[in-house]
């Protein structure tokens, strides 16, 4: 299907309809989008057949760059996403990484540290210097400077996760019982460096922040160590991004339906979830929340292109704002199962 | 049973679920000054304890930190019994190895499958994450496993599972290694689609389903010695 047929009679520009989704305006059709890092859509078929090619794109800014605009316009998503992986923060902390191969996704090798109380004070200002932050701030600055109208979102990974690719993660989980002010005091270090990345990105072209914080899910937490210990730091980052006027997604992993009730406390203008969740329910639970998500992975990967249009339907239909995979895609997902579900938001106008 | 070692097994458990790391330590330590039996004391108090708290688990009261704490009060007060239980080979415990998916590295929920299964009296050799299925078929056969039991998190190594289940089939090991699986993504049917013996939805219906897989292993076994 030709896209600029698609776009031509649209008053919005994929950035416009975006920023506007979330900020709660008027907007023709939902926009389809990717939030990169864990989520990111780079997958085999893509990477493997454009220079700017993985692993080499996780350390090379131009070939980041390049990847996030070839991924853009092969899949048809919405906007432009980087990093392509959610280690970059571990891994400028100290966590040994394994930038992975063309199929298979960096990740982290070992944790250093055994105890939250290991983890060293954290230099900040040298930290955000070092490692691939800067290779992230300066591919977001070409993709600013390729002036196409696409909304650039730079993907973070959030504190608990973080914290956890650091920390061992069952020492960390049971030391936030155990060590209460041991694991606060981590999570506000880990929150203000990462409140400081976001406000370098967002200053480098960056026009949304996403913060994909997996391990802080209802599922392992519980609703009262959500709220004690992911909440707050979440939205400490989604304030840094507030304060340079960005907007924030903060996707949240599994069924967290036991802590929903406390989303809206993150502050954050859209809320993406896993596939399991019913974005139609969540809607009345929590009336005004902007939703993203929620296309199953799986069924991407191993679904008919037929199947993923008629689920893309369904998710319109049920209001979902912004169309999304619901989870980290598989790097072996194929392009027509994808163009499936982009082309099928992308055809829609307001009210067919 | 004496009323003295009810209260004290009663102290084990209560210990266990209540998080009480040394309190299960101290009296565990207890029981070996007085001679009491260990193996009843990990049955009917650390591992009691621990059935309870994966309970209140499943009740969504206790979430993964309390479920790795009430495991480490258990592990505590196991570690001093152990030495001083009486070896009993008409019950040969079963053997299971458990490990992460070949591209994930998230084990928290293999992490507590290991401990339910330990806490039913299994032997679990823990492969750890990011594991090759080869190297599942491998150490089963080293050890001579009842059971092959595999996680993921993640969407993308699924297949994985399905690779593990073929070269067990391949080797001609299929019919005596039942092979289980689980974690966020995979469903009943999943399990079913590659072959799998079972599938459960988190760890404590892995130890039942490992109880039962090991239950028929050893029906099936019976039935061929008695045939």
């Amino acid at each position: 299907m030709n896209t600029d047929s698609l776009d031509g009679a649209t008053p919005f520009t994929p950035k416009e309809r975006l920023l506007r989704v979330l900020r709660r305006e008027e907007t023709d059709r939902p926009p389809v989008a990717c939030m990169g890092g864990m989520m990111n859509a780079a997958i085999v078929e893509i990477a493997g057949n454009c220079p700017a090619t993985l692993p080499g794109a996780h350390w090379d800014a131009d070939q980041m760059a390049e990847l996030a605009l070839a991924v853009a316009k092969q899949t048809g998503f919405e906007n432009l996403a980087v990093p392509f992986c959610m280690t970059v923060e571990a891994e400028t902390l100290g966590s040994s990484v394994d930038l992975g191969t063309l199929a298979c996704e960096p990740k982290i090798v070992s944790e250093p540290y055994q105890s939250i109380a290991e983890v060293p004070d954290l230099d900040r200002e040298s930290l955000l210097g070092a490692g691939r932050i800067p290779v992230v701030l300066k591919a977001v600055e070409r993709l600013a400077a390729a002036g196409t109208d696409m909304p650039i979102i730079v993907s973070l990974t959030g504190p608990i996760s973080t914290a956890a690719s650091l920390v061992n993660p069952p020492a960390f989980f049971k030391e936030l019982r155990k060590k209460r002010e041991d694991a606060h005091r981590l999570l506000s270090r880990i929150s203000l460096f990462l409140g400081e990345y976001a406000r370098r990105a967002v200053r480098a072209g960056a026009d949304v922040i996403a913060i994909g914080d997996p391990s802080a899910t209802g599922d392992i937490l519980g609703p009262a160590l959500f709220e004690e210990f992911a909440v707050p730091y979440v939205r400490e980052v989604v304030r840094a991004a507030h304060a340079q006027n960005a907007p924030a997604i903060v996707h949240i992993c599994g069924d967290t339906d036991s802590c929903r009730a406390l989303w809206p406390l993150m502050e954050s203008e859209a809320v993406s979830v896993d596939a399991m969740i019913n974005l139609a329910k969540l809607k009345s639970f929590l009336p005004g929340i902007v939703t993203m998500g929620n296309l199953s992975t799986y069924m991407l990967e191993f679904g008919t292109a037929d199947r993923v249009a008629r689920r893309t339907e369904k998710l319109i239909r049920d209001g979902v704002d912004i169309i999304a995979p619901a989870c980290g895609l598989s790097t072996s997902t194929k392009l027509p199962v994808i163009r499936a579900m982009t082309d099928t938001v992308r055809s829609r106008r307001r009210g067919t | 049973m004496s009323e003295e070692n009810k209260v004290l097994f009663r102290g084990l458990s209560d210990a266990v679920v209540n998080l009480e790391e040394e309190k299960a330590a101290e009296l565990a330590r207890e029981v070996v000054e007085k001679n009491i039996d260990a193996y009843e004391a990990v049955d009917k108090g650390l591992a009691h304890g621990m059935d309870r708290a994966g309970r209140l688990f499943e009740e969504d009261e206790y979430f993964v930190p309390e479920l790795l704490i009430a495991a480490d009060a258990m592990y505590a007060g196991l570690d001093i019994l152990r030495p001083h239980i009486k070896v009993d080979s008409s019950s040969e415990p079963g053997k299971i190895v458990v490990g992460v998916v070949e591209g994930d590295t998230h084990d928290i929920g293999k992490n507590l499958v290991k401990i339910i299964l330990e806490a039913k009296g299994f032997t679990v050799f823990d492969l750890g994450r990011d594991v090759p299925p080869e190297t599942f078929v491998q150490k089963a056969q080293e050890v001579g496993a009842d059971i092959i039991g595999l996680s993921t998190l993640m969407t993308t190594t699924m297949p994985g599972m399905a690779k593990v289940v073929e070269i067990l089939r391949a080797s001609g090991l299929r019919e005596r290694i039942k092979v289980m699986v689980g974690g966020a993504p995979i469903s009943a049917a999943f399990a079913r689609k590659i072959g799998a013996d079972g599938y459960s939805a988190n760890a404590i219906e892995a130890g039942e389903l490992a109880s039962r897989l090991l239950a028929e292993i050893r029906a099936a076994g019976a039935q061929a010695a008695a045939g």
